[in-house]
């Protein structure tokens, strides 16, 4: 249902969570908290007093507020350090206990709504490689390569963090190099690729089950316990219209079933997408782009297997759109040298 | 700053005040045909960008002889011009001529101790100099500078590289990255501003150990390079292992709690040559398998 999802403006952050950590880190680099909260409405006051609940839009003001006074450029990176597992309470305190990275990943993305409400991660194991890539959950816009860098940082700190050593991580970036990688060498590793598909991490399936020294077994089932009686996580719009399309990919989707699914009318659906910055048709040429990508990649899929699978007409229909979609010819093999997708 | 020239700034205003009060009141209004305008505008104009270069000076600069000389002499030249403005607009009785030795000795003495304070800045200058010789070598750029270090970031040790390779092409020129061991785990244990003290110490402690040619930087997070011109790699290697054993030697303690912190780093080093990125790619790549269980955080 479109009411069970949360949209851009939906106060889901207690101001002790994120906003705290980013009122935190700006006054470390002394600036001044009106700069910080210019344009997003918020009272300084109400949010040191821990009054104020915060929209996913109003921590993306913030952050955009930040990464303009960021001369040094290492803001994302050194917010990501402390993003997870945070304060914010009984998800973090278990995500301090996960057991190994398997049971971390799930916490993070069931949870999303908690821990990173601005851009949703997904896990995809095929065979021996992991892939956890981030998509767009609220309509970031100009900044999804800054959001990036922070939540695969924060992500990488965490592992390193409770495995007690550094994983090797190997990172995507769906965007140019930057014109100086100092920051993601030192803070993510020097396995890095830009100009891909997506914005990904990948890492040998083996990590997934290794234990991790700090978890205590007994104190991470109380706090599933509870993390059960909290009720039910949210998802953001964008992301649970992605997890239907994924699932309905073959049929081929519609906006007016994707309403019916939401329980409200496409006129509305198409609404709120605007309102994310996003439309029906775009949010679905997302999934192909990446379905047919990992289909070619890990399952061998032809172009004449894929059209099939979308329900095109014909190979050269699909050719066109995925020349479309990705700017890249759809012709195997299809690998990109170690990288996915 | 502008807070410290509170009674300096006043009394300034009094004196451009007082001289229209003197203007007005010893002289009459000429009127508007008479007006120079060409003169309003070069006189007045002068008037203006002196007082204006004046809350430039005050607002960017700590009180000390230099600043107060030229601040005195700025101000001189700011009211010397206004007395040459306000000679266009009052014609004064004939035969005094205060107002021309206010004018011929106003501006002079201004730009006199104007002078005088731009030959103490330079000296002042040449002090800064030698501190920040081991943090800029011979270029500024203020916007390169990291806030918590106060040292130059990863893209201006690049262009220091390029400049001393073509510089001084045949003679080697190394480069040393060092990284501290587990600083993550000291910025999760103790506080970021925990980290923030001791990457400050840290800088401190390389700086006294280098010498006067070499450049420091914060390349990002906990990893500094170090730029060694005319070092060969031998003697870069050396200067490697000693700052690395200088780190291990730091007695830190903790300011909350007073721990004791056991600190060691990895250095790695090799001559500059061919392309500057690919060989700063190669060394941080072979800086990364780290030795966690060596170094343990306290």
């Amino acid at each position: 249902m479109l009411a069970d999802c949360y949209s851009r403006d939906t106060p889901l952050l207690p101001a002790m969570h994120q906003p705290a950590l980013l009122s935190s880190l700006a006054a470390r680099r002394d600036m001044a908290s009106d700069m910080l909260l210019r344009g997003t409405g918020l009272d300084a006051l109400a949010l040191s007093e821990g009054r104020a609940a915060v929209s996913p839009a109003q921590l993306l003001a913030m952050l955009a507020n930040l990464a303009k006074q960021d001369g040094q450029r290492d803001v994302a990176f050194e917010l990501g350090q402390q993003w997870l597992p945070g304060h914010y309470g009984t998800i973090s305190l278990a995500l301090l206990q996960a057991p190994n990275l398997a049971e971390a990943l799930s916490l993070l993305i069931t949870h999303q709504d908690q821990l990173c409400p601005l851009l949703g991660p997904r896990l995809q194991v095929e065979g021996k490689e992991l892939l956890l890539y981030w998509t767009d959950s609220v309509g970031v816009g100009a900044l999804m390569p800054f959001l990036v860098e922070l939540h695969m940082t924060a992500v990488s700190a965490l592992c390193r963090w409770l495995a007690d050593r550094p994983l090797p991580w190997r990172y995507c970036f769906n965007r140019t190099p930057p014109r100086n990688l100092a920051q993601h060498q030192v803070h993510l590793g020097s396995h890095l690729q830009f100009g891909c598909q997506l914005d990904a991490m990948v890492l040998d399936s083996d990590w997934l089950h290794q234990p991790w020294p700090r978890s205590n077994p007994a104190a991470y089932a109380m706090l599933q316990q509870q993390l059960l009686r909290q009720g039910r996580p949210q998802y953001s719009l964008v992301q649970v219209l992605y997890d239907h399309l994924r699932a309905q990919i073959g049929n081929p989707p519609t906006l007016e079933a994707a309403a019916t699914l939401l329980a409200t009318s496409p006129a509305t659906l198409k609404r709120h997408l605007a309102k994310h910055g996003t439309h029906f048709q775009a949010l679905l040429d997302l999934v192909r782009t990446h379905e047919s990508l990992r289909l070619m990649q890990y399952h061998g899929y032809g172009q004449e297997e894929l059209a099939q699978y979308f329900g095109f007409h014909d190979a050269r229909n699909f050719r066109r759109s995925f020349k479309r979609w990705t700017g890249m010819a759809a012709s195997l093999p299809f690998s990109l040298a170690g990288a996915p997708w | 700053m502008l807070h410290l020239y509170r009674v300096p700034l006043l009394v300034f205003g009094l004196a451009l005040l007082g001289l229209l009060l003197l203007y007005q009141g010893l002289g009459e209004l000429k009127p508007r045909a008479d007006w120079q305008w060409m003169d309003v505008v070069g006189e007045g104009g002068t008037a203006l960008m002196a007082t204006i270069w004046l809350l430039q000076i005050l607002s960017s600069r700590p009180r000390g002889r230099v600043t107060a000389l030229l601040g005195l002499g700025l101000a001189g030249v700011a009211l010397g011009g206004a007395a040459d403005c306000l000679d266009e607009f009052f014609r004064l009785q004939a035969g005094a001529n205060w107002d021309n030795w206010l004018e011929s000795v106003l501006g002079p003495l201004g730009m006199l101790t104007l002078t005088a304070g731009l030959y103490f800045w330079r000296q002042e200058q040449f002090s800064l100099n030698e501190q920040l010789l081991k943090r800029e070598r011979l270029f500024r750029d203020h916007r390169a500078f990291d806030r918590i270090t106060q040292l130059a970031n990863a893209e201006y040790l690049q262009q220091q590289v390029a400049l001393e390779r073509a510089a001084r092409p045949q003679a080697p020129c190394s480069l040393i990255l060092l990284d501290i061991d587990r600083f993550h785990a000291i910025n999760r244990a103790y506080g970021h501003g925990e980290g923030d003290r001791l990457l400050q110490a840290i800088s401190q402690l390389l700086l006294l150990n280098l010498g006067n040619d070499d450049l420091l930087c914060r390349y990002a997070g906990d990893r500094f390079a170090i730029l060694l011109p005319g070092t060969d790699h031998a003697a870069a290697g050396r200067i490697a292992s000693h700052l690395r054993s200088v780190v291990g030697q730091l007695a830190w303690h903790t300011r909350q709690q007073g721990i004791r912190l056991h600190l060691g780093a990895r250095v790695v080093s090799a001559v500059m040559a061919g392309d500057v990125a690919t060989q700063l790619a190669a060394l941080n790549a072979e800086l990364e398998p780290a030795m966690p269980l060596q170094a343990q955080a306290s």
